[in-house]
């Protein structure tokens, strides 16, 4: 391992502290992203509830179901490989990492299908049979593509950071004492899920 | 090592504590939307009080809050607060037009 590169003033270049605040203050913008779209559902549903009830049983509750299982289930692997490497068991570690990642694809595919479903209905905004729904229907397809869109993107980004994570066990620059990498890749995972948490009763079950 | 650098490793029996919750909690949010489906105002309250039991619960234990310094509890709380100010105003303004 090397570790001949020293900051110029501190001479420490391992800063666990920080690295985990300099994470929370990104997690806050996105928590006020998010937020901020949760604004906009909020003030759009209040003013067409019927429509969002109607279009909200348009959407498959089972998929939806089975995602949020996926991803609560993704939360506990990617937190126990956090353990397992704290506690010197790298194999596990990188192993309960792999799981999350496939946790993340299965997550993507069952949104694959569904998305799928609703293009072929024709029920992307722009598209026909969008277009003929009365407005608070449009509004609510036009804010569930958009935000389980952006939370999908999440998904992707997140799998790729353990992917990272897991070349740096490997590699031995992420290890039992330094750790922070996947700290973070934990902290951000756990996010994702919390987001969904809010979308899945919002979109499938409102009704 | 002193006290303050000391790293709490969370158990996996915690870990999977916490699972079988969120699990159960999951479970009962589905039930009460699929088979509640009449008591209609009813089931968004309570699909909304279930989720945030599920986001406290992911906070507090897997994102390490419980055993975080203080400051994490202090700074969540703070953009808590900002988000509900929005929400609050935002009410109001609708309310108001």
């Amino acid at each position: 391992m090397d570790y001949s590169f020293h900051l110029p003033n501190s001479g420490h270049n391992f800063d666990p502290k920080s690295s985990k605040l300099g994470m929370w203050l990104f997690l806050y913008t996105e928590l006020l992203l998010f937020g901020g779209l949760f604004l906009v559902y909020m003030v759009y549903r209040e003013l067409n509830s019927e429509a969002f009830l109607l279009a909200s049983f348009k959407l498959n509750v089972w998929m939806g179901t089975f995602n949020t299982l996926l991803l609560i289930t993704s939360s506990l692997t990617i937190a126990m490989s956090i353990t397992a490497l704290q506690k010197g068991n790298k194999k596990l570690s990188i192993n309960l990492m792999w799981l999350t990642i496939l946790a993340a694809l299965g997550f993507l595919v069952v949104k694959y299908f569904e998305w799928g479903a609703k293009f072929e209905h024709g029920l992307f905004p722009g598209m026909d049979h969008y277009g003929s729904l009365p407005l608070g229907e449009r509004l609510y397809f036009y804010l569930y593509f958009f935000m389980t869109g952006l939370h999908g993107l999440h998904v992707i980004i997140g799998a790729i950071f353990i992917l990272f994570v897991i070349h740096g066990v490997k590699k031995g620059t992420v290890t039992p004492e330094r750790f922070s990498l996947s700290e973070n890749a934990g902290l951000y995972w756990h996010f994702v899920d919390l987001i969904w948490i809010y979308l899945f009763p919002l979109f499938y079950l409102i009704h | 090592m002193s006290d303050e650098n000391t790293v709490h490793i969370t158990s996996y029996k915690e870990h999977i504590s916490t699972w079988a919750a969120l699990m159960l909690l999951t479970f009962m949010t589905v039930a009460v939307s699929v088979f509640g489906a009449e008591l209609r105002t009813l089931s968004v309250a309570t699909a909304m009080i279930i989720a945030t039991v599920k986001a406290t619960a992911v906070g507090y234990y897997f994102m390490h809050i419980k055993y975080d310094p203080k400051l994490y509890k202090w700074m969540m709380g703070t953009v808590l607060a900002l988000f509900v100010f929005f929400m609050i105003m935002l009410t109001i303004d609708y309310l108001t037009r």
